[in-house]
């Protein structure tokens, strides 16, 4: 058995699978040899002398820094060029003289391809796949999907609004004559004095209403649902026998409901609301929420469905935010605080396992099979919670055990529940990192949804349809249509576009008149369905999101932004001054957040368009500095304000390649407005971006910089590998030194086709899985 | 009807939901942390459909009354009893009398106007205030000294599976009704489910410590420190565990008879466990106020146990000259007093733990009703029986006030735990302040 194989894993694995692990092997071999030349050769580098003698005093033999005199690490993903430029104009520090022209290009050199050049950092510090426990989300979805096996699940479908039924007694009773059923897109009517218009029902003062379906919870977080209705009603959600608000009784003038519930992200949750007009005078009911980030409305259509999905276990035990320093959420550390979390959520669930454990067990207490049904509830529960079949030695301690010490088996099961929820065999992703087939069904549904193994991935593990790596594309295919896959892509572009930190912008009263908490929720809303419908494509090509001309526009941001649209008309997607604007890239939310209170930001924008589309690592400012308010300067545009403010050395250095990108944006004023002048000059949008091949690009305006960014090379490989960590949630370098640019090459060859990239990166982080370290003495002894 | 699905709202309100869960080893009050004053409870037991006056009311009045049949259980308690005639609800307003009886028992204010027609007057809502055991919660809760987990505990006797002004007593405040657990599987889950949940932990976490060792031996040097890592966190839990049930000694979680279905023919079973949950959880000092409604306002129990098959509110309708439906009214009523009369026994036996007396002496109970009488569904002379010696009334005796309206009671019991509120409930029935002669 080969080494990377551990006791762990149950099955043989087919030649054909060994095949491809030493291929993987052979590959890697290949790629530290060819490092193994590099460094050689860069002890014949005539920059590395001058080094020595100039530089390493600062910085380090090594670049490693020196604690007292520059203590970070020279390493970031600047050109040569540039390298060999900034040495030049600012090296050594205060003898800027000493080292120039050749001498700075060969120093640059040596730095470059010593450790300054991600490739060179990948060589001194290979990454490596860490162990790592879900992430919060991962949590969530896992504890969720592992009591919605018991609850049974529906697939996704398309339908939107709510089931409606309207009778025309004041009780629900039957009439078939009157009687009628449709699906309303939302609820939010006011009848008035009289009966519903399309109905016949024959007397005003008395009908009632029942809606039915799921409310979809388009992020993870608090909603806050209203009911507004002078009359009785009763709100049932995600619990079909407590309803979640009861306004039955009617009792003073309480026209108004409110209660709040935190759902996850991406899931339907059932509802039923129970409307009654019985000896009213009016008939008014609206079902509203106050979604994360949004103004109270009345729920959108597209957040309602009129299948009624199975109730979701919403663990609420409050989680410590995971890491997300290297610009996406990993679990590769723990603290006490999430520990006691995991304690705390396992009691939490096991109490709610318990409440519900006559559905769940399919069993009554006293009757005879009750003993059997808990055990077989108990195993399930425990061998898809922990992701592997059962061993034995699992089953003993997983569940016999709990049974031997207690004499009550409903306290027995609770045990179960909570000690499988505390076992590292569920918390962490996949201790020993064996490349079985169960692992490889959880790569991919973590890898993809964020969620465990459905029944299908988890019968493929069980049944070999996952043994090879055609195999395991198929099911990456299948899966990247799974709404599931959309909610997690739709994340990853929340955090591309750095929607989560864009959550509280303001705009001066005077100079913006209208741009208020609803507008701004409207404009997020714009955004998200660009998004959405983005994600929803069969062949979504990243491209468009870049170079649409077309723009989701309701009347609100019409008449803001100056649109030909009715003033009532609800979201549509328009082409909007499509000669001056370029996809998201232009989309007035971003422009208005990436933007100060009062003017645009070419700053902020520079850095957006550096960080998340072209994926360049950028440092802090190495000195704070109060920005220029604008009344210093009364003269000056926007963009000479920004170049006098960073004219500074240590500015330029950064702001050279951060200014030049954000001027092509300063069309759109603070709110995203397009505007030609600017204190009644032309606006000048010409910019610029010093290529990672040396090369300038010059472009002038959001076209020409959308059309220079779809085509950039460096936006195509920043995407996977952003993408990939994303999905992934390990860095892309541990998955061997080629392979963000055979992604990239599938990429473009797809057509730059999200989805195809998704299946592939997903393909290859479950079975391209690089081997498992080399597994402990005792492991290898056996 | 069995309603174990109803338990998650009260699990929620157990502290198991994301804001308000406390760290497992803080739960607060689990102890008898430094309170050295004296505690005084506050029990409410309501039953319904008024009472047989002629079967009830003592004819002489001060401490030489007489104890007619229906407070016949009740004698061995005489010198910690006070019988109130003449106290009435004289609230009026939306609602019928039933409603107005039930809702403004404890507030002793007015009903919203509403969509609940009952069998005559007005619709009507929910209580416009906060009813008296809720008030006395919220004034021990401000105070750390007599701060406990629960605060307040709401049992029920097979109360209906519905929510209307009928079966709600208690009020949070205006439009707040509370809702009592009548199923005691449901108040033991809320009482020491996760007592029990962390006794069992500490046997998990060894269990996860097993595991977690046979995991250190498949991963790599580096993932390893993060396995230890967490090993360190559960070990610390473990200890923190273990370290902690001196305070604990004394609440051990009592035994309770399983299975016993929620059903009217159960009553008597229930109505024994809701008590034993109550007497317990006084010991344990989760809570100091507690109420105990039997059924609901209209109340229909079938006492069959007593070989009677009709509802108690059809009963109740009867005229005096039905000599055998008021011959079953008593025995229905007596049957109530002998459940007071248990929880009392049961107070009365057990010692006040850390303190001098039994539980008794420092609890003080008000059995109440929604009418007088049911025939006539008078609001006056509601039977009102109180025990115990949590409020140092002078007890032992009977009393005969003239037709005074019942927030003086409210308020003599307010300020009896030195809550010094100038009115309660409305502030129009308070004029003559608290009743005279309590104390």
């Amino acid at each position: 058995m080969p080494p990377f194989l551990t006791e762990r894993s149950q099955f043989s694995m087919p030649h054909n699978l060994q095949a491809a692990w030493l291929r993987t092997f052979i590959f890697a071999a290949a790629g530290f040899a060819l490092f193994e030349q590099r460094t050689t050769a860069a002890d014949e580098y005539p920059g590395k002398p001058l080094y020595a003698n100039l530089c390493a005093s600062c910085h380090g033999d090594d670049g490693q820094g020196t604690a007292d005199n520059y203590p970070e690490a020279l390493a970031g993903d600047r050109p040569l060029v540039d390298l060999a430029r900034l040495i030049t104009e600012t090296m050594p520090d205060g003898e800027s003289d000493v080292c120039t022209g050749e001498d700075a290009e060969a120093v640059a050199a040596y730095i470059y391809d010593s450790f300054y050049s991600p490739v060179a950092q990948a060589r001194i510090r290979p990454p490596r796949i860490k162990l790592a426990r879900l992430t919060n989300t991962q949590y969530r979805n896992a504890v969720a999907d592992l009591i919605g096996l018991f609850r049974g699940g529906r697939t996704f479908d398309d339908k939107r609004g709510l089931q409606a039924e309207y009778f025309a007694s004041g009780r629900y009773q039957r009439n078939k004559e009157l009687d009628f059923k449709r699906v309303d897109s939302l609820i939010d009517f006011d009848f008035g004095e009289d009966v519903p218009p399309e109905s016949k029902f024959d007397k005003k003062e008395e009908f009632s209403i029942r809606w039915q379906g799921s409310v979809i919870a388009p992020e993870t977080g608090d909603y806050e649902f209203v009911i507004q209705t002078d009359n009785g009603f009763q709100f049932w959600l995600n619990h079909s026998q407590v309803p979640f608000i009861d306004g039955k009784v009617r009792s003073g003038n309480d026209a108004e409901y409110r209660k709040t519930i935190f759902m996850i992200g991406g899931r339907p949750y059932p509802l039923r609301l129970d409307f009654s007009k019985f000896n009213g005078k009016s008939g008014e009911i609206r079902l509203r929420w106050k979604a994360p980030h949004k103004i109270e409305e009345p729920i959108p259509e597209r957040f309602l469905t009129p299948t009624r999905y199975a109730e979701v276990l919403t663990v609420e035990t409050p989680f410590p935010p995971d890491d997300r320093s290297e610009g996406y959420t990993r679990g590769t550390s723990v603290s006490k605080e999430w520990d006691t979390a995991t304690t705390l959520a396992a009691i939490e669930v096991a109490a709610k396992v318990f409440d519900d454990l006559n559905r769940l067990s399919d069993s009554r207490p006293g009757k005879g099979d009750r003993s059997k049904k808990l055990r077989s509830f108990c195993e399930r529960f425990v061998e898809r919670a922990l992701r592997h079949r059962l061993t034995d030695d699992h089953k003993q301690l997983y569940i016999e055990s709990q049974f031997q010490k207690m004499k009550d088996e409903e306290t027995a099961v609770r045990r179960v529940v909570m000690l499988a929820l505390k076992s590292p065999r569920f918390l962490y992703r996949e201790v020993g990192g064996q490349n079985d087939t169960f692992n490889f069904a959880s790569r991919l549904s973590f890898g993809l949804w964020d969620c465990p193994p459905d029944n299908q991935l988890w019968n493929g593990a069980n049944d070999n349809s996952l043994d090879s790596r055609i195999k395991v594309a198929r099911h990456a295919a299948r899966m990247v249509n799974d709404p599931r896959t959309k909610t997690k892509l739709r994340e990853f572009f929340h955090y591309w576009l750095k929607l989560d930190h864009l959550t509280d912008i303001s705009k001066d009263a005077e100079q913006f008149a209208g741009f208020d908490r609803a507008l701004l929720s409207d404009l997020r809303t714009s955004l998200e369905l660009t998004i959405d419908e983005f994600v929803s494509q069969e062949k979504p090509d990243l491209r468009q999101l870049l170079l649409s001309n077309g723009i989701f526009l309701n009347g609100r941001l019409g008449q803001f932004y100056g649109a030909d649209i009715p003033s009532d008309a609800r979201f549509q997607k328009i082409a909007f001054e499509p000669e001056a604007r370029s996809g998201i890239l232009s989309h007035p939310f971003l422009m208005s957040g990436f933007a100060y209170h009062n003017v645009s930001s070419p700053i902020h924008r520079g850095v957006f368009l550096s960080r998340s589309i072209l994926g360049r690592s950028l440092k802090p400012p190495a000195a704070a500095i109060t920005p220029v308010p604008p009344k210093l300067h009364p003269d000056l545009t926007t963009r000479q304000r920004v170049a006098l403010q960073t004219n500074h050395l240590v500015c330029r250095s950064c702001h050279e390649m951060i200014n030049p990108l954000g001027y092509a944006l300063e069309n759109f004023d603070a709110a995203g407005r397009f505007r030609q002048k600017e204190k009644n000059r032309d606006i000048d949008a010409s910019g610029s971006y010093l290529q990672q091949s040396g090369e300038l690009a010059k472009f002038s305006g959001a076209n020409e910089l959308g059309e220079f960014l779809a085509n950039s090379d460096e936006v195509h490989l920043a995407f996977v590998e952003q993408l990939f960590q994303h999905v992934v949630k390990q860095p892309i370098q541990a998955y061997g030194s080629g392979q963000k640019t055979k992604l990239r090459d599938l990429f473009v060859s797809s057509e730059f086709n999200v989805n195809t990239l998704l299946a592939e990166v997903a393909t290859v982080s479950a079975f391209d899985h690089p081997p498992a370290d080399a597994p402990s003495v005792e492991t290898v002894a056996k | 009807m069995p309603r174990s699905t109803s338990r998650r709202r009260f699990l929620k309100a157990l502290g198991l939901n994301a804001a308000a869960l406390p760290f497992l080893t803080n739960l607060p009050s689990l102890g008898f942390v430094g309170s050295t004053s004296r505690k005084k409870r506050f029990v409410v037991m309501f039953s319904p459909n008024g009472t047989v006056p002629k079967q009830f009311w003592p004819d002489r009045q001060g401490p030489d009354f007489d104890i007619k049949p229906i407070l016949k259980p009740l004698e061995p308690y005489r010198d910690q009893m006070l019988v109130l005639n003449g106290v009435c609800d004289k609230v009026k307003g939306d609602g019928d009398s039933h409603m107005r009886g039930m809702a403004c028992l404890l507030t002793g204010i007015e009903l919203f106007p509403g969509n609940i027609q009952g069998g005559s007057h007005t619709p009507a809502g929910w209580s416009t205030g906060i009813s008296l055991d809720q008030e006395l919660k919220n004034f021990f809760q401000a105070n750390p000294e007599t701060k406990t987990r629960f605060g307040s505990l709401e049992f029920g006797v097979m109360v209906p599976d519905r929510a209307d002004t009928w079966t709600r007593m208690s009020y949070a405040g205006a439009n707040k009704p509370v809702a009592p657990i009548d199923n005691p599987y449901e108040m033991f889950e809320k009482l020491y489910g996760q007592v029990q949940d962390r006794e069992s932990l500490t046997s998990i976490l060894d269990d996860v410590q097993t595991d977690l060792k046979k995991l250190r031996s498949v991963v790599s040097a580096e993932d390893r420190h993060l396995l230890d890592e967490q090993a360190t966190f559960v070990r610390e839990m473990e200890l923190q565990l273990k370290a902690e049930p001196e305070t604990e000694k004394g609440h051990a979680i009592p035994e309770i008879e399983q299975g016993v279905r929620e059903d009217n023919d159960n009553i008597p079973q229930i109505s024994k466990m809701q008590i034993d949950l109550m007497v317990n959880s006084f010991v344990s000092d989760f809570s100091r106020v507690a109420t105990l409604q039997y059924t609901n306002s209209v109340g229909q129990a079938r006492m069959r146990w007593l070989g009677i098959e009709e509802g108690q509110h059809s009963l109740s309708h009867e005229g005096d000259d039905n000599k055998g439906a008021q011959e079953k009214l008593t025995k229905i009523n007596t049957w109530y007093a002998e459940q007071l009369a248990y929880l009392v026994k049961r107070l009365a036996e057990t010692p006040e733990p850390g303190g001098p007396g039994s539980l008794l002496d420092n609890t003080q109970i008000v059995w109440g009703n929604e009418l007088g009488k049911g025939n006539s569904h008078t609001l006056n002379n509601i039977p009102f029986v109180l025990l115990g010696g949590g409020s140092d009334f002078k007890t032992g005796q009977a009393l005969k006030f003239k037709n005074v309206p019942h927030n003086r009671l409210l308020l003599s019991l307010a300020r009896s735990f030195g809550h010094e509120v100038k009115t309660f409930g409305n502030s129009g029935f308070c004029g003559d302040g608290p009743l005279t002669g309590l104390t």
